[in-house]
């Protein structure tokens, strides 16, 4: 029987594969709906911004162009950060479902790619540069404006999981976790330099994307030119993104085995009930490789952001709920899938439910306040010393979103529960289009909150973050009061278990 | 010791369990066998305090079930059929738990002795994502056995076990029955049901068709009687 798979067999599996996915969705017509309000969003940033005046009195497509190659060359700088972070992109299937079919590692790869989409934060870059390029073309140019920013979004993308994949080929050889580390490292130092000494936005600005957003801006017929020629580079670096992938994928998962053949040695009897439990749940969050590494890029790269840009307190105070609703995407919005399949066994244990309940959102909580406790003192470094209504609205802020993504991850936790394995670095607790739904909800949320406390340690009033704060937090206890019950109760609980257990 | 009359379990439009009658006695072990989706495990769930029954009268010890799960949970230890392990917690952290959480005293020779006896000292402090099937079969019959239950349930607990795996598993069955533990094995292996139990209940359709003494099973005659409760 012939194995090997040619191109066309590798295109083909993907589209079977996808359909597979698209065919299994667990609510079809809320995926459905979401899938339409996706584009729906596309088509108005594509079509709206030159009819909106107020955007033109702020700034004009003149100040918009200006910033359109580092809009550009950002989308890209992010791209390969998440593709790199990601340990590859997104799984088509769940590793250990995929493990019995013959899917070919170009499938892999270009699966990765279809996936990457389905991503709130590259959806908002894609929607902001789309947006951007229509308000400076305007209507001459705007059909080819459209096409080369969507181009360019495919090239940076591909280019990105090629970056992506390479990187996880060192990753995955003799020490590689502990030189892609070093990379890292050297990397962030190495843009914090750059922009200290003033040469970091002209680098973004700089190079094939200022020439492009030139071509885009401008009305010469050469624009037309390099419709073709981004999209012969997209379709070449798609096809180069095959030879690493295929050696990367052949290679074992080095920092998931280091975890697996590990050594942990048992700690001290604990001294409570409620403190074995935390200490089991702590374990389960810690000792994941996609959670920590995802821990690590939310916690360090906004900081660094912040850092590099020296944000003020008052855009400072927008960070703590991106990192906080990101950190919640890496298994709080399904936090009972930590047990995994053990999910059954540890509930035949004599321990009361709300125990148990109240260990997973601590845990949770501890998770998402440490990761931005680390951004907010990477951007106080540069933002200077806060004033006494800053620090109160910052701290504040920090319980009331704690607080209120708590609250709702352990709802959708027990009301849509998914059995996941996140074993893999490349895992997600839900899937993506699942995802996209909750890190939207999230984000809207998070954000608006956020500029409430912004907006309120701006005046002089002490006690106005802390009055603010009051009917936020009863609302999010409440919340989770409610998710308690809904985990309290026999039948919801059962469910969730034998959902979770698969 | 176990006491079920006219079990249902529905999820959703799905009845897995259909007016099961079944009852164990202390010291006794009792094979419970049938097809695929017969609804075996899912009496082991109700057993276990894992999911309420929906109709029907369940009693663990003379504790029901649906009014006192957590007294019903510190009379029973389970196995379930699939994983039952936490993937990213170690053998001993999974003991050290059961131990917390059921107040065992002086937990730790007995800890090293039942994972020496399966064949699993060598890994106490390693993850169990990283474990064979087998091995985290046999681990899910320590887990279960270790705080010496009054009621002993068993999903699957002979399945892709070695030889000495099932050794072991049998050894902690009989140890159970000798101090008085009332046993309950769900198992597709006919043979070590029959080695392991003195009693069988045959399942079908989410409900019981037969129950008989487990000699009744064995040998070719057995087996063809078998195959006639299935079809």
């Amino acid at each position: 029987m012939p194995t090997a798979r040619s191109w066309t067999d590798s295109v083909a599996d993907l589209w079977h594969l996808l359909r597979f996915r698209t065919q299994t969705v667990r609510r079809p017509r809320a995926a459905a709906v979401a899938s339409v309000v996706l584009a729906g969003f596309t088509l108005a940033a594509m079509l709206v911004p030159p009819h909106v005046g107020a955007v033109a009195k702020v700034g004009g497509p003149e100040q918009v162009v200006g910033y359109l190659p580092s809009m550009l060359s950002g989308f890209l700088v992010l791209s390969i950060v998440s593709a790199i972070s990601s340990g590859g992109g997104r799984e088509l299937l769940p590793r250990d479902q995929a493990a019995i079919h013959p899917i070919t590692t170009t499938t892999e790869h270009l699966g990765a790619l279809v996936l990457s989409p389905l991503n709130l934060a590259f959806l908002l870059q894609v929607w902001l540069l789309l947006g951007a390029t229509s308000l400076v073309t305007g209507g001459d140019g705007w059909l080819v404006g459209q096409l080369l920013v969507l181009l360019w979004i495919a090239f940076a993308t591909a280019l990105a999981q090629a970056v992506g994949w390479t990187i996880e080929i060192v990753r995955r050889g003799e020490r590689g976790v502990a030189i892609v580390r070093t990379i890292a490292v050297v990397g962030a130092l190495a843009a914090v330099a750059l922009h200290l000494s003033g040469r970091f936005v002209p680098l973004l600005e700089g190079g094939p994307t200022r020439r492009l957003a030139s071509l885009m801006a401008g009305t010469r017929d050469d624009a037309w030119l390099a419709v073709p020629v981004l999209l012969v580079l997209t379709v070449l670096m798609v096809l180069i993104g095959v030879i690493p992938a295929r050696a990367a994928l052949r290679r074992a998962p080095r920092d998931e085995l280091k975890v697996e053949s590990g050594i942990h040695p048992a700690r001290a009897f604990p001294s409570s009930d409620a403190a074995m439990l935390l200490r089991m749940d702590r374990a389960a969050v810690w000792r994941s490789v996609p959670m920590r590494r995802g821990l690590i890029v939310l916690a360090l790269g906004p900081g660094l952001v912040a850092l590099v840009g020296a944000m003020s307190w008052g855009s400072v105070m927008v960070l703590p709920g991106l990192v906080i609703s990101g950190g919640a995407l890496l298994f709080g919005v399904n936090a009972w899938c930590l047990d995994g399949r053990g999910v059954l066994w540890r509930e035949s244990l004599p321990v009361s439910p709300q125990m148990v309940f109240r260990a997973r959102a601590r845990v949770l909580a501890e998770w998402l306040i440490g990761a931005s406790a680390i951004t907010v003192t990477l951007a106080s470094i540069r933002a200077g010393v806060p004033t006494v209504n800053q620090a109160i609205s910052m701290a504040t802020l920090l319980v009331v979103v704690t607080l209120q993504v708590v609250a709702v991850c352990m709802l959708w936790s027990g009301r849509r529960p998914f059995s996941v394995n996140l074993r893999s670095a490349r895992a997600t607790p839900a899937p993506p289009l699942v995802m996209v739904g909750y890190s939207s909800r999230l984000a809207v949320t998070t954000t608006l909150t956020a500029l409430i406390f912004s907006t309120a340690s701006g005046g002089g009033w002490l006690w106005l973050s802390p009055v603010l704060a009051v009917p936020l937090l009863i609302w999010s206890l409440r919340t989770l009061r409610r998710a308690e019950q809904q985990w309290v109760a026999p039948a919801p609980r059962a469910a969730v278990v034998m959902t979770v257990a698969g | 010791m176990i006491d079920v009359r006219d079990l249902h379990v529905r999820f959703g439009e799905v009845e897995a369990v259909a007016g099961i009658d079944l009852s164990a006695e202390a010291g006794q072990a009792t094979a419970l066998l049938g097809r695929n989706g017969a609804g075996k495990s899912t009496t082991m769930r109700v057993l276990a305090g894992v999911v309420p029954p929906t109709e029907g009268t369940v009693l663990v010890g003379g504790l029901d079930v649906a009014r006192d799960a957590i007294s019903v949970k510190r009379l029973v230890g389970y196995c379930p059929d699939v994983g039952g392990l936490v993937p990213l917690a170690t053998p001993w952290e999974h003991l050290q738990l059961i131990a917390r959480l059921r107040r065992i005293d002086d937990w730790e020779t007995r800890s090293r002795d039942l994972l020496e006896r399966f064949e699993l000292g060598d890994v106490s402090h390693r993850v169990t994502s990283g474990f064979s099937h087998g091995m985290s079969r046999r681990l899910s019959v320590v887990l279960a056995a270790f705080h010496q239950p009054d009621v002993l349930l068993l999903d699957e607990p002979f399945d892709g076990v070695d030889p000495i795996g099932v050794d072991a598993t049998l050894d902690v069955i009989a140890d159970a029955r000798a101090r008085g533990a009332c046993v309950l094995i769900s198992t597709h292996l006919r043979d070590l049901a029959m080695q392991a139990c003195t009693t069988a209940v045959v399942l079908r359709g989410g409900a019981r068709v037969a129950s008989m003494a487990s000699c009744e099973l064995e040998g070719e005659a057995g087996a063809d009687a078998y195959r006639a409760l299935l079809d």
